[in-house]
């Protein structure tokens, strides 16, 4: 379906170059999996700069509105709004699991860290999270987002769109801010740094994926 | 900055206790040494960044002692830091010599200041999920269209909440009902078990002797298909040479098994 035929796409769409914000909220609207920007550039013959602006008009246009817009990386989606919450459960029939403490410390360090190896997160928690790993992995709270170029080339971790509708976010920035005063303290004694690339991967420089895509795609999803 | 306790943490101290003084907490499976060391400091309502960590070394003792067996696969990291506190702490006590009290303590050399970094640290994560815990009221926040969801979720649906759920006992007589609809099933096949015995292997063995100065073992096998029959027929024919009455070659693996009758002066030569 999408993907194919992309010029007869691109001249529905009012030709090359222009990117109507309905045309934008109705492709994300008939989209059943996430769209990479560079996609939706390639679907509309915009450059990609008029998507990445008509992406931020929709996204104030849909603040008041039962839908929002969320992004990952280099991909949006569109997903209902958190205050519709309650309802949207009854209707889907979702009734999920309660995540643990440990769960939540977890994925809290993979969310704010990402992408991170899971001997950086023990090493954070202090004990062994393969188990609770495990589980957020099972819950798709947390995504496979490549591996680290250092011995062993461990898995790096990260979170997904299912992470940002579980807690009502529209992106990572959207993430409550840490407590500065602490994060300040551990910045300026240089310890936070120490402590995760001790011995393990320094998941920001080793990263091996593509810098163009931003966002590294999940098995399933097919970038263009 | 003093350190209350915001969040509902997984570690609580027994009911009765007195805070400043506990060392019986309840630990969560999956939680580490660090979240119990971080609760004995919030449980004194202790700053995590000033307070002396080798004070706590008495009372994370105690605490550990009383966590049972249940935290045993991650003991060593308990132990780890416990021995870390015990370092602090014997610092903290023995007087320093004249020469380090002029030179500076680089900060990975001061185990305490290690220590404090990974629980502030931890801390600061700690914190962030409960504020993510917060934002996680319901369980879905934010869905989005997924066919698959939504046709299952619309034939679900279609029932109206409102409706009471069935009576199990419903399901119970319905299900007594189709079992006396149920033809009878007819009796399993009878299921003799096979038994080949070394004894019965070894008198075939022992005919093929009989009728032949050697013979290849592959040969004799030729026709079996089955694996448990070659098996034993091999084991009776090692108990044969055990015994002494037969002698066997191989040039190479995997090559022909050459038996014949040994000599009975010959014996150990044979069995070579």
């Amino acid at each position: 379906m999408i993907g194919e035929d992309e010029a007869s796409n691109a001249a529905d769409l009012g030709g090359a170059g222009d990117l109507p914000v309905l045309a934008l909220e109705a492709l994300l609207f008939v989209a059943e999996r996430p769209l990479s920007r560079q996609e939706i550039a390639s679907l509309s013959g915009a450059p990609r700069e008029t998507v990445d602006a008509r992406l931020g008009d929709l996204e104030v246009d849909l603040r008041d509105r039962g839908i929002r817009l969320l992004s990952v990386g280099d991909r949006v989606q569109l997903s209902t709004a958190p205050e519709a919450g309650a309802l949207i459960a009854r209707y889907v029939g979702l009734s999920g699991v309660r995540l643990s403490p440990a769960s939540l410390e977890t994925l809290a360090i993979v969310a704010y860290r990402q992408p991170i190896t899971r001997g950086a997160i023990e090493r954070i928690r202090g004990v062994d999270s393969d188990h609770v790993l495990r589980s957020l992995l099972h819950r798709r709270l947390v995504t496979e987002q490549g591996r680290a170029d250092s011995a062993g080339r461990p898995i790096l971790y990260g979170t997904g769109f299912d992470f940002l509708e579980r807690f009502g976010l529209t992106s990572l920035d959207d993430l409550p801010p840490l407590d500065a005063d602490v994060a300040a303290q551990l910045a300026e004694e240089g310890r936070d740094d120490s402590l995760t690339s001790d011995g393990d991967a320094t998941t920001d420089e080793l990263v091996t994926r593509d810098p163009e895509l931003g966002d590294p795609p999940p098995e399933d999803a097919t970038d263009a | 900055m003093v350190v209350t306790s915001p969040r509902s943490s997984s570690v609580s101290v027994d009911a009765g206790a007195r805070p400043d003084r506990a060392t019986h907490v309840r630990l969560e499976a999956f939680d580490g040494p660090l979240a119990l060391l971080l609760s004995l400091i919030e449980q004194r309502q202790l700053d995590v960044l000033e307070v002396p960590l080798g004070d706590l070394a008495g009372a994370y003792l105690e605490a550990l002692s009383g966590l049972g067996d249940a935290r045993l696969p991650h003991l060593s990291t308990f132990i780890s830091v416990c021995s870390q506190l015990i370092l602090i702490k014997s610092r903290a006590l023995l007087p320093r010599a004249p020469a380090s009290e002029t030179t500076t303590i680089e900060p990975e050399d001061d185990p305490e200041a290690e220590l404090r970094a990974r629980l502030v640290l931890y801390k600061l994560y700690r914190d962030a999920a409960g504020r993510l815990a917060l934002r996680s009221i319901g369980n879905v926040a934010m869905a989005h269209r997924d066919a698959d969801v939504a046709a299952a979720a619309g034939v679900a649906g279609a029932q109206p909440p409102a409706v009471r759920p069935l009576d199990s006992a419903l399901l119970v007589e319905a299900l007594s009902a189709s079992l006396r609809l149920a033809p009878p099933t007819p009796p399993p096949p009878e299921v003799m078990p096979r038994s080949v015995t070394l004894a019965e292997r070894s008198a075939i063995i022992r005919t093929a002797l009989r009728s032949a100065p050697t013979f290849v073992l592959q040969e004799l096998l030729r026709d079996v298909r089955d694996r448990v029959v070659v098996a034993v027929t091999f084991l009776a024919m090692l108990e044969l040479v055990k015994m002494r009455e037969l002698s066997v070659e191989q040039a190479r693996p995997w090559g022909p098994i050459v038996c014949r009758a040994a000599p009975v002066a010959d014996a150990h030569q044979g069995s070579a």
